[in-house]
């Protein structure tokens, strides 16, 4: 039987990317590199896929602990009802047909000198590029009275999954005239306009589920938030008097909860409430900190060019993790978006080390969309280039979504989060 | 022989040619975010952006970082780049294979929508394939982005600078809408 080039071409379609992964073991195992990828959420996921479709005769291993990813953008609507858990969620059955190696486990340890991890499972790896990508891991004794154990009690919803059904449980049970109070921790932490945007979709769940006489306090440890001024629009517009914010500046800050009696307690007055949705204090995840990579807040600081961290050479620390941008104004939200441009950045920067080829020029970009109601979105961009080896935030671009929008720009702008979310999710996971 | 001095020719050339090009390469990736590897897109509401003709891709791209025309997110990207840049942006996306999407879509809607095309075709054909290199293709794309840009047309409060869609967008029967967006999106070739 002769193959021609169409039914070569037609074979190879049918098979699948795999088979052109599989089959030349021998050319790609020439020693190209190995890239070790810790963490398989927006950043993770996004590292080790543009690594594999710039080379694919770089090995990499991405190892992430869950089987199922449930992405936090637009978890909140979860919570309204307007989306089913399962649409936000997906596997690595993506990333292993690319010729990704993944494994399911924790990482015990990293050794930045010998370049290698440890899984919980007693595995070792080399590698000559770890990319770290963990997101972010919660500081619990910051709040008193707050621990793992009570966030059963009192969800941060602010992984999702598990906790945000706990949540959607709980608002669901609460009764017509009810208080839920949304605690937010002190910047920087993930998903900036996110206890906001959740202040919507818990006060549109209340509305149209007879509980419309409760109400949604925002209890803030910071003194303003990311579309502070479009938030207070929407909010106002669509749940007139069922949301109230509360800056730190004005007692905001919870200090201490007791969980079983529901009750929240800032500097001079005690909240109690029917369900309390705390979001504690975070800071890089555990791995990075474990790693020397963070610095005295708690971040990785990284080299512009590159997304490699200050510390440790061959270490590239991406998404929620790392702290960049501008700073200390313009820094870089830690969104999906954002973490899904670093990634790239980081890909690329690796592909060409790897190669002996010239560091690529760097683009950051990000795009944030809240839903306040179907037909109601906002959204914020930052754009930011590297001039000089620097962040810099570009001020003549990026923004957020004119006050004075005309009613359809906030319906494109919902619609358009969807179709952004859609593409995310393949940009990382397909 | 011939044809390897012709090949050297053209590499020793290529430094001189690129010099002033700026490296958009990683520029491009992050516009996958939302429109897709290679610019096509996953999401209903996002369009295609890959083989879509150079022309009107620079139009538009500028158009929205002038704000000349409307843009919801758009403009508020596009002014971190330069124009050199932007015109990368054109090129790089319109030498992509078109690849129209597979979507789901209600048969008697891409039925209405076939009868009522005539205010449409004379710019972008029957099929969706344009004349002109400004118009834009709308073989297989998404129709839910074609609705909206349709309801953007017709909406008086946005700045939407072209005369002869405004007037024919605004002329269309609203429940023809999303019938011609069924229609072109239902478009294989």
């Amino acid at each position: 039987m002769s193959i021609n080039r169409r039914n070569f071409i037609k074979s190879l379609a049918a098979a699948g990317s795999a088979s052109l992964l599989t089959i030349p073991t021998t050319a790609r195992a020439a020693g190209k590199g190995k890239v070790v990828v810790i963490g398989g959420g927006f950043g993770g996921s996004t590292a080790a896929k543009y690594i594999k479709m710039m080379d694919p005769a770089i090995e990499v291993t991405l190892i992430e602990a869950n089987k199922t990813y449930t992405s936090c953008p637009l978890s909140n609507e979860v919570l309204s009802g307007h989306r089913d858990i399962a649409s936000l969620q997906t596997g690595y059955a993506g990333a292993v047909k690319r010729g990704i190696n993944v494994i399911h486990d924790h990482v015990a340890s990293v050794d930045a000198a010998k370049k290698t991890v440890t899984t919980s499972g007693g595995q070792t790896l080399g590698y000559d590029a770890l990319v770290m990508a963990p997101g972010i891991a919660f500081d619990y004794e910051a709040v008193a009275g707050y621990s793992k154990e009570a966030s059963k009690l009192i969800p941060h919803a602010y992984k999702a999954g598990e906790q945000t059904l706990l949540l959607k449980a709980q608002l669901e049970a609460m009764p017509d005239g009810g208080l839920f109070i949304i605690s937010v921790p002190p910047k920087p932490f993930r998903c900036p306009p996110g206890p906001y945007e959740r202040a919507a979709q818990v006060a549109s769940y209340m509305k149209h589920h007879g509980k419309a006489k409760s109400k949604v306090l925002i209890l803030d440890a910071n003194d303003s938030f990311s579309k502070k001024g479009l938030f207070e629009q929407g909010w106002k517009a669509l749940y007139p008097g069922m949301i109230e914010w509360v800056s730190g500046a004005n007692d905001g800050k919870v200090e201490r909860v007791d969980a079983a009696a529901k009750m929240c307690f800032t500097g001079l007055n005690d909240h109690k409430a029917d369900v309390i949705n705390l979001i504690p204090p975070h800071r890089a995840g555990k791995i990075a900190q474990q790693t020397g990579l963070t610095n005295a807040q708690g971040w990785c600081e990284v080299v512009p060019m590159t997304m490699e961290s200050t510390v440790h050479k061959d270490i590239y620390p991406i998404g929620d993790c790392c702290i960049a941008g501008e700073l200390p104004v313009y820094d870089m939200p830690k969104s999906a978006h954002m973490a899904i441009t670093q990634a790239k950045v980081a890909a690329g920067a690796i592909v060409a080390k790897l190669n002996g080829l010239a560091n690529p020029q760097p683009w950051y970009v990000n795009t944030c969309f809240s839903t306040l109601a179907p037909d109601y979105g906002i959204s914020v961009v930052h754009v930011y280039r590297v001039t000089n080896n620097q962040f810099v935030y570009v001020k003549e671009a990026g923004g957020i979504s004119p006050i004075d929008a005309p009613p359809l720009q906030r319906k494109l702008e919902a619609e358009y989060c969807v179709g952004w979310f859609n593409n995310v999710m393949a940009d990382a996971f397909a | 022989m011939k044809r390897a001095l012709l090949f050297c020719a053209a590499l020793s050339a290529a430094p001189l040619i690129y010099a002033a090009e700026p490296d958009v390469a990683g520029l491009v990736k992050s516009c996958n975010n939302c429109h897709g590897v290679d610019g096509v897109s996953v999401g209903q509401s996002m369009p295609s952006i890959g083989g879509l003709s150079e022309t009107y891709l620079l139009n538009i791209m500028t158009q929205w970082k002038t704000g000349e025309r409307f843009s919801a997110v758009m403009g508020r990207l596009l002014k971190g780049y330069t124009d050199l840049e932007i015109a990368a942006l054109a090129t790089h996306f319109s030498k992509q294979p078109w690849q129209p999407v597979s979507q789901t879509l209600d048969a008697k809607l891409v039925a209405q929508g076939k009868d009522a095309i005539e205010r449409c075709s004379s710019c972008h054909g029957d099929t969706g394939v344009p004349d002109e290199d400004d118009t834009p293709r709308l073989t297989g794309q998404w129709a839910q982005y074609m609705e909206l840009e349709l309801l953007k047309y017709r909406d008086e409060a946005l700045k939407m600078p072209h005369k002869k869609m405004r007037t024919n967008g605004k002329k269309l029967d609203a429940a023809d809408v999303a019938a011609v967006a069924a229609h072109y999106a239902s478009q294989k070739k």
